[in-house]
């Protein structure tokens, strides 16, 4: 599991992806991690395939007992199917996700971790002296969907929004977007619901300030790529199966 | 635990479930034929004389069986949540194992052992249950065995009553005939749920 720390204050956001180990018939997926001084929140925690490699990753930054929050931006399988053992792993940990997912999500096994749910409007997780914001993202794709911004360290989680089909050891980071932009194409426009829906979300994340925009699949944008990518998926159709 | 191991103890212990069931079907059977019998034994009067205590006989053998496939029922409903239990306790202990070897050389790794200890008695526990289970289940079906070996011998007595009854000869014959059949029948079902369970047993 490759980790990369994306922001270093008085806090830390680690990305921990391109599993060598990952077995090739499931998607390559990102996990994050944000780091203060006692506690620590997985973004995306990942599938049941990535637990152990996760967990033994996570441990180089924080010891189990704090890694006391997790979030999952919506409910699908390699998002958070990894909850059965995290559960077992961590007895005193919280998962923040959808109200509306509740009890679907607990299907992955929510014995010990206790599911804090998320109303459609969205809401805050605090770390120690960290404030992240919960903000909605619904129908991007999942009905009842979440991604996660840090005002401070300006980046923003967009769980499946900005993700790509990549090759299992690209970089880290979108080096030219003009090349990058067939990788996420039918992504979003097969994953992606609605242009409405589509619409809101990018009105709502253009009123933040954002230096890397982390998708949970393929690379980040950094910088002016942040722009480029919303410029991009603003024209782009969605939901073409229909 | 191994996956195909994990996956014959699943397919053991709803077999076991399936079985149970045919054993509850034939039993319903027998007391239909027991039924059966004693309206035959009733119009057949002074002739079938003996054969009338034998039918309320092979009625309390039938409801019986039927209490004690429920009692086992209830057993293998625990049973199979108790297969799962297992699977799920193991996989945590193998996977916080795997976790303890992937991370040989990161800061927090003794932060592990917590977590590993208590996987490790919630799996010997969920272990020992499962034992015991099967052990109770064992028990529970040599029970069974009990009045499916009874049926067969008041089967046999019941033929030799049958042979008096002159015109209602046949009938209480047939009667006699699919007691035996059914009291088999259980015999050879019971049988291989107790050859499913050591599988079972044997595969943890
Ligand atoms: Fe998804
Ligand atoms: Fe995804």
């Amino acid at each position: 599991m490759k980790m990369t720390n994306i922001y270093e204050g008085s806090y830390q956001w680690i990305m921990f992806g391109r599993d060598e180990n990952k077995p090739d018939n499931i998607i390559d997926t990102n996990q994050y991690m944000v780091r203060t001084a006692k506690r620590s929140l997985l973004i995306d925690p990942g599938g049941v395939e990535l637990f152990s490699p996760m967990l033994a990753a996570v441990l180089h930054y924080a010891p189990a007992d704090q890694i006391t929050d997790l979030f999952a931006s919506h409910q699908d399988p390699d998002i958070i199917s990894s909850l059965g053992l995290w559960d077992q792993a961590l007895p005193k940990a919280k998962l923040h996700a959808s109200d509306l997912w509740e009890g679907f999500i607990k299907h992955f096994g929510c014995e010990s971790i206790e599911y804090v749910p998320i109303n459609d409007n969205g809401g805050t997780i605090n770390l120690d002296e960290v404030e992240l914001q919960i903000i909605p993202a619904h129908y991007m794709h999942s009905s009842a969907n979440f991604n996660i911004y840090d005002p401070q360290a300006k980046i923003l989680m967009s769980g499946d929004v900005g993700a790509a089909l990549e090759e299992p050891d690209s970089p880290i980071f979108v080096e030219n977007f003009d090349l990058h932009i067939e990788k996420m194409r039918f992504f979003h426009q097969r994953w992606m619901p609605s242009n409405h829906a589509k619409k809101v979300w990018i009105d709502r994340v253009r009123e933040l300030d954002i230096d890397i925009l982390a998708p949970q699949h393929g690379r980040m944008f950094k910088g002016d790529d942040v722009n480029r990518f919303l410029d991009w998926f603003e024209t782009l159709q969605v939901g073409t199966a229909v | 635990m191994c996956k195909g191991k994990t996956k014959s103890q699943f397919v053991a212990v709803a077999s076991i479930a399936a079985e149970l069931n045919a054993v509850m079907d034939v039993a319903k059977e027998i007391s239909l034929a027991a039924a059966n019998a004693k309206a035959i034994a009733f119009r057949a009067g002074e002739k079938a004389k003996g054969f009338q205590p034998i039918t309320d006989f092979i009625n309390e053998l039938a409801k019986e069986t039927i209490e004690l496939v429920t009692d086992v029922n209830e057993h293998a409903i625990e049973l199979y949540q108790l297969t799962v239990n297992n699977y799920r306790t193991t996989n945590v202990y193998t996977q916080l194992k795997l976790v303890e070897n992937l991370s040989q050389d990161a800061v927090f790794i003794s932060s592990i052992e917590q977590p590993l200890l208590k996987a490790q008695i919630k799996m010997d526990k969920c272990k020992r249950d499962f034992k015991m289970n099967i052990t109770q289940l064992l028990d529970q079906l040599a029970e069974v065995m009990h009045p499916a070996r009874a049926a067969r011998v008041i089967a046999a007595n019941s033929r030799i009553e049958a042979s008096q009854a002159g015109e209602y000869l046949q009938s209480l014959q047939a009667v006699a005939e699919s007691v035996d059949n059914a009291a088999q029948i259980i015999h050879d079902n019971v049988q291989r749920c107790r050859s499913a369970l050591s599988v079972v047993e044997q595969t943890d």
